[in-house]
């Protein structure tokens, strides 16, 4: 299975997409979590120290280093995978796709972008559960191309701007066929406060309610999974993958 | 710019569905990419003289020296943007880089010359109304557009010229700015096709920066012009994509000495990577508490370039420490009536006029205005 979570920048996608990864590590599932951000930090919320998550090496910077050219096929995502992975908590493995820290002359056009693909669609479809956090906005959920058998899930928190990329993203995840498509009312206050987000978002929307407890590890760097794992907010991911799960 | 990691052909194997437009296409040969480039350069060359002719042709003290600055601006702006094509494999175009090069340097020695001319004090007010170029960064959510928006109406009330650029695809600065929501960016016939810009489109050549604003930036409250990118396409186009090569051509081209540019960046480090920010003398840097947000800005500072200023500006701090390093210049409140404002779609300046953020921001205006412009 694959999820993708997209969202405008600021929504909560990591944090929601690495408790989503624990919750399903929990689970009993092997979980492959792809940091398809050019920013790359869901390391922070699966929980892996921030001193790993600043010096880890993306594909794209490991291709670069190592020499790689447009010319040359890649190798296959397995192999990435096994070569570039990181150990987060809970048997989970993170893969960042590319990261951008000083000008130069990398391409992000077959560096990032098609690794994001490449890891979203072409890992064998088997009893991994692959948990994509897309850079902001749409552009990357074109690239992700998620299809008929894949989930996205779609975060806004309340502002009308969070809602619009919201809604452009369900529209868009629709025209790319994808059937499964879940809303989710981050950071709000009140159900009703959530009931205006689903109403806006037009499909069954699920919320995730704002959490002292995400705001307090989000100051630290660390996973609200490790500091407060029973707050209201990471229980509220984990109904999401009962819902996921449930089909 | 938007066209420097485009510069090899794209993979066949892999060209993504952005590109289902140009995916048939055999990848794009160097010499095409090479005509581009030099294109390119003679356009921003062409800004650059009509900014030192119109100089010579201005009457009035300090109006002249006003236009003379803005035409040394342009031509330092125009340097620095020379230097990300040296040394990037255009090997047929070093001569024209050297020429460029060349022609950059009398424009900015005859305009030096003609500003020594001028009293101190006339230089100093001409100065202090020379044209703002601000870029905004920081990472998702961090408050770009608010900042960014609200920045530009106060520089209008204060009685500037401001342009106001949405560098997002993900257009969120119309709301910010109380204009009702749009998906307007560049209309065609502002647009021309051209195999080797990036995403294959670039500014009409048949028009000037200054005129695609006159013609096309809607009116925003405050007198404020703006311009987008457009509304992203459907699953299978570039869309707003197109639009990129040619704003951020029409950034670095807009040489108007009295007008304030306030271009508000895509989240995270992508759109600085690309260089969206070419046009800016200026970088304002968003920053909030979460150790993330500072995470993101250690990995911005460093594409900000040389040239530049970097103001960074702490926003939404409640009583959380400052990040090690990183000081804000400016601080910005957390105010429950701009998260409403932000439910709601509107700009802060029409909702909660008398809100702390506003008066913050006002601070950054008086912390920009005065700051040494690159001449």
């Amino acid at each position: 299975m694959r999820i993708a979570i997209t969202g405008k920048g600021g929504s909560g996608k990591s944090t929601v997409a690495g408790a989503l990864a624990r919750h399903l590590a929990r689970r009993g599932h092997k979980v492959v979590a792809v940091d398809a951000d050019p920013n790359p930090n869901l390391g922070i919320s699966l929980g892996v120290p921030r001193e790993s998550v600043e010096s880890m090496q993306p594909i794209l910077n490991a291709l670069l280093d190592s020499g790689y050219t447009h010319d040359q096929p890649r190798p296959p995502a397995d192999d990435l995978l096994a070569r570039y992975g990181l150990e987060a908590p809970e048997g989970i493995v993170l893969v960042a796709t590319g990261k951008i820290e000083r000008p130069s002359d990398a391409c992000l056009c077959c560096g990032s972008h098609n690794t994001t693909r490449e890891f979203f669609s072409e890992l064998p479809a088997d009893d991994r559960v692959v948990v994509a956090d897309l850079e902001a906005g749409l552009n990357d959920l074109i690239w992700a191309h998620p299809g008929d058998g894949d989930v996205v899930l779609a975060l806004a928190e309340t502002s009308a701007k969070s809602v619009e990329i919201a809604r452009r993203a369900i529209e868009l995840a629709g025209q790319m066929g994808v059937r499964r498509i879940i809303g989710v009312a981050n950071r709000t206050l009140t159900d009703d406060a959530a009931g205006e987000v689903a109403d806006a978002l037009g499909i069954e929307t699920l919320r995730v309610p704002e959490d002292p407890a995400v705001l307090h590890a989000d100051h630290l760097g660390v996973a609200a999974m490790d500091a407060e794992p029973t707050s209201p907010a990471m229980v509220a991911v984990g109904a999401i993958v009962d819902r996921i799960l449930a089909g | 710019m938007a066209g420097d990691q485009t510069s090899a052909p794209r993979p066949e194997r892999d060209p993504g569905p952005a590109n289902a437009s140009t995916a048939a296409e055999p990848p794009r040969p160097a010499g095409l990419r090479n005509d581009w480039v030099r294109s390119s350069l003679r356009r921003q060359q062409a800004i650059v003289d009509d900014l030192v002719q119109r100089a010579a042709a201005t009457v009035g003290d300090e109006e002249a020296c006003l236009t003379w600055l803005a035409a040394r601006r342009q031509a330092a702006s125009f340097r620095r943007h020379l230097a990300t094509w040296t040394g990037r494999g255009f090997t047929d175009t070093a001569a024209d880089l050297a020429a460029h090069r060349l022609a950059l340097d009398g424009a900015m020695d005859r305009a030096g010359a003609v500003i020594a001319d001028f009293d101190e004090a006339t230089e100093r007010s001409a100065h202090g109304r020379l044209g703002l170029r601000v870029a905004v960064m920081g990472k998702g959510g961090a408050g770009k557009t608010v900042i960014s928006s609200t920045l530009a109406r106060l520089l209008a009330r204060r009685g500037r010229n401001v342009l106001a650029a949405d560098l997002d695809t993900n257009p969120g600065m119309a709301f910010s700015l109380g204009l009702p929501p749009t998906e307007a960016g560049l209309p065609d016939e502002a647009l021309e096709e051209h195999p080797g810009a990036a995403y294959g489109w670039q500014l009409n050549a048949g028009v000037t920066p200054r005129e695609v604003v006159e013609r096309h930036a809607s009116v925003a409250p405050d007198g404020v012009r703006f311009l987008g990118l457009g509304k992203i396409g459907d699953a299978t186009k570039t869309g707003p994509k197109r639009t990129v090569a040619a704003m951020v051509a029409l950034l670095l081209g807009f040489g108007e000495p009295a007008w304030d540019v306030i271009g508000d960046l895509e989240a995270g480090p992508t759109t600085p990577f690309e260089r969206y920010h070419a046009f800016s003398d200026h970088v304002v840097v968003v920053v909030g508490p979460a150790w993330r947000s500072a995470m993101t800005a250690r990995r911005l500072l460093p594409m900000v370039g040389v040239g530049r200023t970097t103001t960074i500006v702490g926003n939404r701090f409640t009583d959380e420490p400052d990040h090690p390093g990183m000081a804000p210049r400016i601080r910005i409140p957390d105010d429950p009536d701009v998260a409403e404002a932000e439910r709601l779609g509107l700009s802060p300046l029409d909702a909660c006029p008398d809100s702390p953020v506003i008066e913050a921001v006002g601070h950054l205006a008086d912390h920009l205005l005065p700051l040494e412009v690159p001449v």
